[in-house]
This record gives C-alpha cells, sequence and structure tokens, in this order.
C-alpha cells in the first residue's frame, strides 16, 4: 500500500536502508519495478542521497530508514536540507502501534526528535490515514516553500491489509500557500528600485526553487540594478553578467560587499537574510532607505532585517508582477555602476600561486575550463566550498550545489552521488575537503556499485582548514585539533572501494589527472594534494560587518 | 513595567487536535527563542479543533514573529493576535484557605465551592491584573492551597 501511493506519486529513486521496523515494506518491494530502490551505506548517505537528488532534477527525493537508530541517522541529512528548503520524504518504520511508548526494541521518538528540522511529520498509526498522509506529505514537501516531509509508520500498519484506496482531495486547512502578490506592493518595490540612485539585488535560493532567473534578469537589466547572489543562489545570475556582482556575504566578493554597505535600495529575492549573509547585523547595508523583501514565506520577513516593502509570494511572480513597473530610472544610476565596476576593479578576486606549491583555484580553474556550464559541481563544506562557489563562473542555474545552511560536513560525496541518478545525462564533480570526504566515504560503494559518472576532486590539505584558517585569523593563531595528518592513502582506498584514483601533487600533473578522469567511465577519484596554508579570501572577521572583509594578501 | 509588558503578545491559536500538536506548538515557541509565560488550551466551537490562549514574551525577536512562526506550522489552523486593551481577558483561581478568612474574599467575588474542615474553597476569575491582587490578598490570609490558569481571552465585539 505504502509502495503503491509512491509509485502514484510518481517516484522513480527511493535511497534507504532496510531493518526490522520496515521489513514488511521490504518484502514488497521486487513488486514495484518501477521503484528503484538504491541501497545505501548509511543512512545520512541516503538523505543526503535524496537530498542532491532533489536539488539536481527538482523532483523530491524519497527516503526509507528502519525505526530507532535507523531514523535518527537520518537527522543530520533532514536538517540539511530544511534549513535549504530541499523537497524531500522520509518514510521511516516505527515499532507497532501497540508497543509505542513502552521503549520496544529500536523504538525511539521520532517525531520528537525531527520536528525541528522539518517542514512537517506525521506519525501513522491506521492505515485508513495511510493513503492521505503519503498524499499530503508530498504536497507539502514541494509546494510553498519546499522541505523535509517525515512519515513514520508503524510496523502493524504496514503490514494491514486494506483495499485499494485512492487519497481523497487534499484538504489541509492549516497549510496555506503563499501565492499571490500584492500589486501595490509590486508596484511601489519596482518605483523604489528604479528611483534609487544606488540599487543593489541580491538573489537567495528561493529564486532558482521558483525558476525565476529569466525575470530576475529582466528586472535587473530594465532597472540596471547589480545582482549579488548568497551561496545558495548562485546561478541566479550569470557571475559574467556585467551586473553581477558574484557573491555576497562574509565570504563574498570585495565588490559584492561594498555595493550593499553603500546601497540606497536594497532588494533582497527568495533569501533568509541569515548572519553569514549580513555579518554584523547592526551594520548591514547602513545606508540603505528602503529595503525590499521577497520571500514566498511570511515569517522571513523582518526575521532578521524589517523591509519596508514586504513581497510575501513566489519570486517569479513577483519579480514579473514589478517588471511593468520600473518606468524611469534614477538619472545617477550611470555614475553607480561606474563606481561599482571601479570596485571591481580594485578588489579582484586573488590567490598566492608563487610558492610552488599546488593552489585550489588551479585546479578549480582548469576544473572550470573542461566542465564550462555543462557540469554540476557539488561541494561539500570548508575551503573547499567557498573556493568552488568563487572560483567557478556559474551562468546558469542548477550547477552549484552545496550545504548552505546547515553546513553539513560529508554532503558532497552522497549528494552527488544523488544528483547523477537525478540528472544522468550530466557530468557531475563532487568537490571535498579530506575531512568532510571521511565522514561519508562509505558511499563511494553505491558510486561504483551503479558505475556513477562521479568525479571526486579531493582538495586535501592535510587538516581542517576552514577551521585552521580560522584559528589562524580569529583565535590567536592557536591550532587545535585541525591536524588531519593521520588520514588514508586516498588512492589505495578507492582501490579498495573498486574504483580508480590518483594523486596530484604538482600543477603540472591536473590536466592530466583530469583527462584521465574524463576518460574514465564511471566513479573516478583524484586527491589534490594542496598547498596545506591556503585560504579562503576575502573574508568578512568574526563579529564584524561587511566593510571590514579581508582580501587575499595578493591584493595589498 | 511597561517595557516587559511590551514584550508580551497574547494570542489565539486555533489547532487541528492531532497527537503532536501541543508538542511542535510548544517546540516552535522554544526554539525562537521565545518564552510561555501563560497557556491554557481547550476544545474550541469547531468539531476536532482546540484553542490555545498563549501568553508568549517574544525575547529579542520581532513581535509578530510568534505569530509568524506559528502560522508556519500545518497543524496551526488560525492565529489571533489579542495583544491590547480590545479583548475580554479571564484567568481562573481556585483556593482553599481557612474558613475564618473568607470576608474579605468574598467581598472581592470570590465564590465557595466547597466548605470543610481543614478550609473553604473558594473560586475567583477575572482579568490578570485582578487575579493578581487576588492573590494578594489571599497571601495577606493565609493560603493552604491554590491553583490558577492560564489566560482565556477573547476580542471585545464593539
Ligand atoms: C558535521 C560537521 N562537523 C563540523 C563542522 C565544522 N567545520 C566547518 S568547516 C570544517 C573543516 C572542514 O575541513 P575539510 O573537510 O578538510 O575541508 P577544508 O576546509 O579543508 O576544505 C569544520 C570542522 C561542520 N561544518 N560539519
Amino acid at each position: 500500500m505504502i509502495l503503491e501511493a509512491l509509485e502514484r506519486e510518481g517516484v522513480e529513486y527511493i535511497f534507504g536502508y532496510p531493518g526490522g521496523a520496515n521489513l514488511p515494506i521490504y518484502q514488497h518491494l521486487r513488486e514495484h519495478p518501477r521503484l528503484k530502490h538504491i541501497l545505501v551505506r548509511h543512512e545520512q548517505g541516503a538523505a543526503h542521497m535524496a537530498d542532491g537528488y532533489a536539488r539536481a532534477c527538482g523532483r523530491p527525493g524519497v527516503v526509507f530508514a528502519t525505526s530507532g537508530p535507523g531514523a535518527l541517522n537520518l537527522v543530520t541529512g533532514l536538517c540539511t536540507a530544511y534549513m535549504d528548503s530541499v523537497p524531500m520524504v522520509a518514510i521511516t518504520g516505527q515499532v507497532n502501534s501497540t508497543q509505542v511508548g513502552r521503549d520496544a526494541f529500536q523504538e525511539s521518538d521520532v517525531i520528537g526528535a525531527t520536528s525541528s528540522v522539518t517542514k512537517h511529520s506525521y506519525l501513522v498509526t491506521s492505515i485508513d490515514q495511510l493513503p492521505r498522509v503519503i498524499h499530503e506529505a508530498f504536497h507539502i514537501a514541494t509546494t510553498g516553500r519546499p522541505g523535509p516531509v517525515l512519515v513514520d509508520i508503524c510496523k502493524d500498519v504496514q503490514m494491514a491489509e486494506a483495499d485499494r484506496v485512492t487519497p481523497e482531495r487534499l484538504e489541509i486547512p492549516g497549510y496555506k500557500l503563499n501565492g499571490h502578490v500584492d500589486l501595490d506592493h509590486a508596484r511601489r518595490a519596482a518605483k523604489a528600485l528604479a528611483g534609487a540612485e544606488r540599487p543593489v539585488i541580491l538573489a537567495g535560493h528561493g529564486v532558482l526553487l521558483s525558476h525565476a532567473e529569466p525575470q530576475l534578469q529582466e528586472l535587473a537589466e530594465t532597472a540596471a540594478a547589480p545582482v549579488g547572489t548568497t551561496l545558495l543562489g548562485i546561478g541566479a545570475f550569470p557571475v559574467k553578467h556585467p551586473l553581477s556582482l558574484h557573491m555576497t556575504g562574509f565570504m563574498g566578493t570585495g565588490w559584492c560587499l561594498k555595493a550593499v554597505q553603500n546601497a540606497d535600495v536594497l532588494m533582497m529575492v527568495g533569501m533568509r537574510v541569515d548572519d553569514r549573509v549580513t555579518a554584523k547585523l547592526s551594520e548591514f547595508a547602513p545606508n540603505v532607505k528602503t529595503f525590499i523583501h521577497v520571500d514566498i514565506d511570511g515569517s522571513e520577513m523582518g526575521k532578521n532585517v524589517r523591509p519596508h516593502i514586504e513581497l510575501v509570494a513566489d519570486a517569479k511572480q513577483a519579480l514579473a508582477a514589478m517588471q511593468p513597473h520600473v518606468g524611469a530610472l534614477n538619472q545617477n544610476r550611470g555614475r553607480w555602476l561606474a563606481q561599482i565596476d571601479a570596485w571591481r576593479e580594485e578588489h579582484p578576486l586573488r590567490y598566492k600561486h608563487s610558492n610552488g606549491q599546488l593552489q585550489p583555484q588551479d585546479v578549480l580553474i582548469d576544473m572550470y575550463r573542461r566542465a564550462r556550464s555543462e557540469a554540476i559541481v557539488v561541494a561539500d563544506v570548508g575551503q573547499n566550498q567557498i573556493w568552488a562557489a568563487l572560483w567557478w563562473n556559474y551562468d546558469r542555474p542548477g550547477l552549484f550545489i552545496n550545504s548552505g545552511g546547515a553546513g553539513t560536513m560529508g554532503y558532497a560525496l552522497p549528494a552527488a552521488i544523488g544528483a547523477k541518478f537525478g540528472r544522468p545525462d550530466v557530468p557531475v564533480w563532487c568537490v571535498a575537503g579530506e575531512g568532510g570526504f571521511v565522514m561519508t566515504a562509505q558511499e563511494l560503494s553505491v558510486a561504483v556499485e551503479h558505475q556513477l559518472d562521479v568525479k571526486v576532486v579531493l582538495l586535501n590539505n592535510f587538516s581542517l582548514g576552514m577551521v585552521r584558517q580560522f584559528q589562524d585569523d580569529f583565535y590567536g593563531g592557536v591550532r587545535s585539533q585541525v591536524d588531519l595528518k593521520h588520514m588514508p592513502d586516498f588512492v589505495k582506498l578507492s582501490e579498495a572501494y573498486g574504483l580508480p584514483a590518483r594523486r596530484v601533487e604538482r600543477f603540472e600533473d591536473i590536466g592530466p589527472a583530469f583527462d584521465a578522469a574524463e576518460r574514465t567511465k564511471g566513479p573516478f577519484l583524484i586527491d589534490f594534494r594542496i598547498d596545506p596554508e591556503a585560504n579562503v579570501y576575502p573574508i568578512v572577521p568574526l563579529g564584524k560587518s561587511l566593510n571590514e572583509f579581508w582580501e587575499s594578501p595578493e591584493n595589498a | 513595567m511597561p517595557e516587559i509588558k511590551e514584550k508580551i503578545r497574547v494570542l489565539s491559536v486555533l489547532v487541528e487536535d492531532a497527537p503532536n500538536t501541543l508538542t511542535k506548538v510548544s517546540g516552535a515557541i522554544r526554539r525562537r527563542g521565545f518564552h510561555v509565560r501563560g497557556i491554557s488550551v481547550g476544545p474550541s466551537s469547531q468539531p476536532g479543533r482546540f484553542r490555545i490562549t498563549l501568553q508568549v514574551d517574544h525575547g529579542h525577536a520581532e513581535a509578530d514573529q510568534v505569530r509568524k512562526q506559528l502560522e508556519r506550522l500545518v497543524e496551526v489552523v488560525e492565529v489571533e493576535d489579542l495583544t491590547g486593551d480590545h479583548v475580554h481577558s479571564r484567568e481562573l483561581i481556585v483556593a482553599k484557605v481557612a474558613a475564618s478568612e473568607l470576608d474579605a474574599l468574598l467581598k472581592r467575588g470570590a465564590k465557595v465551592l466547597s466548605t470543610a474542615a481543614d478550609g473553604t474553597t473558594v473560586e475567583f476569575s477575572g482579568e490578570r491584573e485582578e487575579v493578581g491582587d487576588f492573590v494578594d490578598e489571599l497571601t495577606r490570609h493565609g493560603i493552604v492551597d491554590v491553583a490558577r490558569s492560564g489566560p482565556v481571552v477573547m476580542r471585545r465585539t464593539q
């Protein structure tokens, strides 16, 4: 009955792991050949695969796990998806309904443990609820601001016989979708943007989720307003566009931060305006007279920054509604754009490449030269993530996937595997630090088993690089527990898992290693031994305002 | 203390009668750094739905965040912000006092529920301040036992 319901929802892949409390589901899996089940090696891997799948192809990711430890292993993956608004449905087994609350074997309060990291959750204790609940779960996961929904199903319900039932019409009174755009607000927002002397638009993940990139570009061009993106908004606006400010936030580009801090009108679209974007909140965009905030989730309005004009709506519709009202532009606009160009010249992205060591940027630049806009890059968390964000000219949506809100180390490999299942036609690159990589490295088996074309690019700096940099820069230079000298030989590790691999230590070997990776069908790993002292720049010191970004010593 | 009063929102929340509703409502409040000052839960006029009346301290968040965060919950059907003066707000107190101390309490409008050898049990209801004053009165006379409800609030019709 559960499997039939999933078929009805159009599910193709399930990422899962069996156990005592979901065996009744697994017993019947074979009778449903349209559902392809991918056996993971750890439930966290399943959640990240479903997440990567959903981000790559836009369909909700589906996860199975058993009760207790199985379900609890999903928590990090659910949190990752929740923070980044990724549609996912997790179906967990629960002990028999008559045993709930008795501390039965592998019983845990999964609803309690996950309610802070799910958009919604259900405990199903009777078979009559099941068709409605599954249908609702998919509806809630995929509509409005998407997010993970968990369905915890008691084992006796999984075994119960029921007549074939099709779910009733959806009726969820407490679930309100903000669809319609307040036209008056849209008009005011457009006028404010056009009339601004120094406008800036910031675009977040919401733009990608609503597929509003064309509307954003049209509006930005009409209003001659420069556009920066958040880390998760990368791809919402082409990096090489003359109006592009590239990435904002505390590791954003110098010219973007200058623009934000000097803007008089700031429009924030499809984003949460979190502390990574604002840095010191009281000094965020201090010259702004009019904040405009567009988001489908009304609770984002004023959560961190109180907007003067609110548009609680889908980004695509909101931007389209603004478009016809832009009208005449402020005559000083040319001066503002020239100023931004000057900042771009003054604060370019730079890196050190004179010390003979392999630089991570060299690796990424070579990768970009090959892949252009034809590959999906899935980054892990840490320095590797920011390098992959900044040193790649994403000019289309959906090419960069990473855990922005939760910052979950270990995300990249399973998410890249999921992304490849979602987009088998597109090359998928996994970029990770060695620290994060080993957190979920066991999923290499899945890539090998299914001969997935996932290429793993390890930026191996023998340390928890981002933490090491923070300690060097902001914690008095005291390096504490960041050394990763004792790590496996990644080439041998790959061989043990059954995939080819290479080690690269010199600049000249970058190209040949990528050639080999591209020639190889199936997974491939390259262990790039990069400069252990390489840092991420620009960076805003903790607790400081965006004005105070530090640049690469090369910018001096 | 007007400063403190301003940080309190009074909300009337219509919710689905589901097994996890109360956990989710209280979880959302705790997670956002809000603090419950008073709560009462009871059936609503709609079958299958309950009404929760909440007094919440919104801490460092903007005042309207409490309502918005609650509205995000699928179990929550409707939230009405009843902060302010145009409402009826009642709290109930049930107290046991020595029989000799009854007069002052009855003068305030308390009603006797039962009388026994170890004391008389009275009930009193009123606005938060009135109930507070009543508690002060009780303390002066020596309370044997007391139980006090959270608020129930309804908008006044003009
Ligand atoms: C699960 C988890 N634990 C801890 C952290 C804190 N953290 C953020 S970046 C980082 C270092 C990552 O090191 P590595 O994976 O080697 O990547 P690098 O920064 O060197 O590129 C750590 C420990 C985290 N983000 N996630």
